[in-house]
């Protein structure tokens, strides 16, 4: 348990005063207009919404998650925390695209990409989809938050649940997305600043970097320095094969949108930049701030291990960089270090808020109920979906325990199946809305198949997960590849108009005649 | 004539091309030596400082090559975004798009 001093409830409050002032100051530019609450406009330089993409990555359970992994694998952990890579390719192509785009959200992007029926199809599964997605993933950080303030301060789970949360929906109710970009620079600052000290505290709690090295060798663990340090080519729990899964996957998952779950979020702050070159190195510079953090984070918990190297629970051992805090910093930063851990948290609360608000109201109300509301209207409607959105998460968060194990699996959906379609659908003309639509049905069947119902009868062994993704990836092909190939392809002036919009890269070229033809394109020689 | 180019008019700034390539092949080699190197680099080794180092010499290259091409497609795109944001209004009365 832990107990504050005056210095500690000081960094507390001041904390809170800043976050919902935020709410205030900004409350008037949220209300300008629909753009502004969900997009600030679209006229931010690149730097603030990079500081949100960081802040957005930095997640309550974000520290147990990277303690656990490096704890158990050494540096090797590193690439359990490579995901966000997709970042790397998506700066210079689907960011790029998606800009040009100007959709508010990934569904609406499907109306311009596809057309007709198949089209609004996919955009209401994705927009319900989407709703669904923030609301659990607000009850599942809260859920965490919970949970630390119970080792912290003994509070039941249920106040740490609601408490933060309520006070992080006043700026986000009153200020949209202004509130959120502009309280995530704050939070974004804070938390790294935060992470830092308290890495390097526990670095030197364990000897400084010379001892945590030295100490390795004497155990017998130097292994854990070597980033490469693979159970085998397909052998034990971490081999190569996944390494090599999980590169394809996250690198080349750049060139689609939608094959990393993060990219729904990251798609609010590309289209929120000025322009196309802010979106691009917004999305490259906060994603590399990420990767540079765990990697902080890395050298830290090697230091944990070094201090407590028998740990076996890993419910114990991924709380260790919260320990090295509580246990190592002098009394008075500990507020500090928690008004941090308050940072990490509301970012992502504010940022799932907005978002899910975003799909509600633009996709769902505006889109097919009210085509004709007002900005107000819309705008107080957005306000009345973030309020559902928080009070949905509290249900979501209290029924967490019976229903992960569910949520995970449904999180799964998202990357095996759909991840080759969602690159498709940016790079290859020919593929069409039912073929995506086909991808998803077939990805939610073979799912079940693959990871539960074929196992359990013995028909199939129980695969690894990367193995799992080869094989749904392979199955889902056999099926959407033939439905787009047997059903028409989207209409020709539908396509050649998205085309002169987002130029997409990739095998566009009876498009591109088409669009050279009615002269919407210049050619570079003419140019010249 | 360099192998990289420097000014774009807009309409082959809107092309895929060699810069681009590079782009996509740089960033995601800079993002790996990053994250190894900062590691290596706080643990002070001395790898970790060499791969830290050609990281930001990788991602240097990669901005000078992009950067150019990305401020023309952003001042050509932005003359255009209006029309295509009032078009995109349009677009929310789905019986309308549903030819």
């Amino acid at each position: 348990m832990v107990t504050f001093t005056m210095l500690d409830w000081f960094w507390l409050i001041l904390f809170m005063l800043l976050m919902v002032g935020c709410g205030v100051l900004f409350y008037r530019l949220g209300k300008r207009s629909e753009s502004d609450f969900f997009l600030a406009g679209r006229g931010l330089p690149w730097w603030l919404p990079a500081s949100s993409v960081y802040a957005t990555h930095t997640a309550t359970d974000t520290p147990m998650w990277v303690t656990g992994v490096i704890y158990r694998y050494g540096l090797s952990g590193l690439w359990y925390t490579f995901f966000p890579a997709w970042c790397a390719i998506s700066a210079f192509v689907s960011t790029r695209i998606f800009r040009r785009s100007v959709a508010y959200t990934q569904a609406e992007w499907n109306i311009l990409r596809f057309g007709g029926l198949g089209a609004e199809m996919l955009r209401g599964w994705i927009a319900g989809w989407q709703v669904f997605m923030n609301m659990f993933i607000l009850g599942w950080v809260g859920m965490a938050m919970g949970k630390i303030c119970e080792l912290a301060f003994g509070w039941p789970v249920w106040i740490g649940l609601i408490a933060f949360s309520s006070i992080c929906a006043i700026y986000v109710l009153a200020a949209g997305y202004w509130g959120v970009v502009m309280a995530d620079f704050q939070q974004g600052i804070i938390a790294l600043a935060v992470i830092i000290m308290v890495s390097v505290w526990g670095i030197i709690a364990a000897g400084g970097p010379g001892a945590i090295v030295t100490r390795l060798g004497d155990m017998g663990e130097s292994w854990r320095l070597n980033p490469f340090a693979f159970s085998g080519w397909f052998d034990g729990d971490f081999p190569a094969a996944w390494f090599v899964t999980m590169l394809f996957i996250a690198v080349l998952g750049g060139f689609g949108m939608g094959t990393s779950i993060d990219w729904y979020p990251e798609a609010q702050r590309i289209q929120s930049n000025k322009t196309v070159r802010d979106a691009s190195y917004s999305i490259w510079w906060g994603s590399l701030l990420v990767l540079a953090r765990n990697s902080i984070w890395a050298v830290a918990i090697l230091g944990f291990y070094v201090l407590f190297p028998n740990i076996q629970e890993t419910s114990d051992y991924e709380l260790g960089w919260f320990r090295i805090a509580f246990e190592y910093l002098p009394s008075g930063m500990v507020g500090f270090f928690f008004a941090a851990i308050i940072a990490i948290h509301l970012s992502t609360v504010s940022t799932h808020l907005n978002l899910g608000a975003v799909y509600a109201t633009r996709d769902l109300f505006k889109h097919y109920f009210k085509p004709e509301a007002t900005e107000k209207q819309v705008i107080w409607f957005g306000r009345l979906a973030t309020f559902v959105l928080l009070i949905g998460s509290f249900f979501y968060g209290l029924m967490m325990e019976e229903i992960t194990s569910w949520l995970i699996f449904a999180l799964w959906l998202m990357a095996a199946g759909v991840w080759l379609p969602n690159i498709l659908q940016v790079i290859w003309w020919r593929f069409n809305a039912w073929g995506y639509l086909a991808s998803w049905i077939t990805n939610l069947g073979m799912s079940w198949l693959v990871v539960w119902i074929l196992p359990s009868f013995g028909i199939l062994p129980e695969l690894q997960d990367y193995q799992q993704f080869w094989l749904l990836m392979l199955l889902g092909a056999l099926v959407y590849i033939p439905v787009t190939l047997l059903t028409k392809p989207e209409k020709m002036d539908h396509l050649v108009k998205y085309y002169a919009m987002s130029r997409p890269i990739g095998w566009w070229g009876p498009v591109r005649r088409e669009a050279e033809r009615l002269g919407l394109l210049i050619k570079v020689e003419e140019a010249k | 004539m360099r192998f990289f180019k420097r000014n774009w008019t807009a309409a082959e700034a809107d092309e895929w091309t060699r810069e681009d390539a590079l782009a996509i092949v740089l960033s995601p080699i800079a993002y790996v030596l990053i994250m190894i190197g900062t590691a290596l680099s706080f643990l002070l080794l001395w790898p970790g400082f060499v791969l830290l180092g050609i990281g930001i010499i990788a991602t240097i290259i990669m901005h000078w090559v992009i950067d150019p091409k990305l401020k023309a497609i952003s001042d050509e795109f932005e003359s255009k975004q209006k029309d295509y944001i009032l078009d995109l209004e349009r677009n929310m009365r789905w019986e309308e798009t549903d030819e």
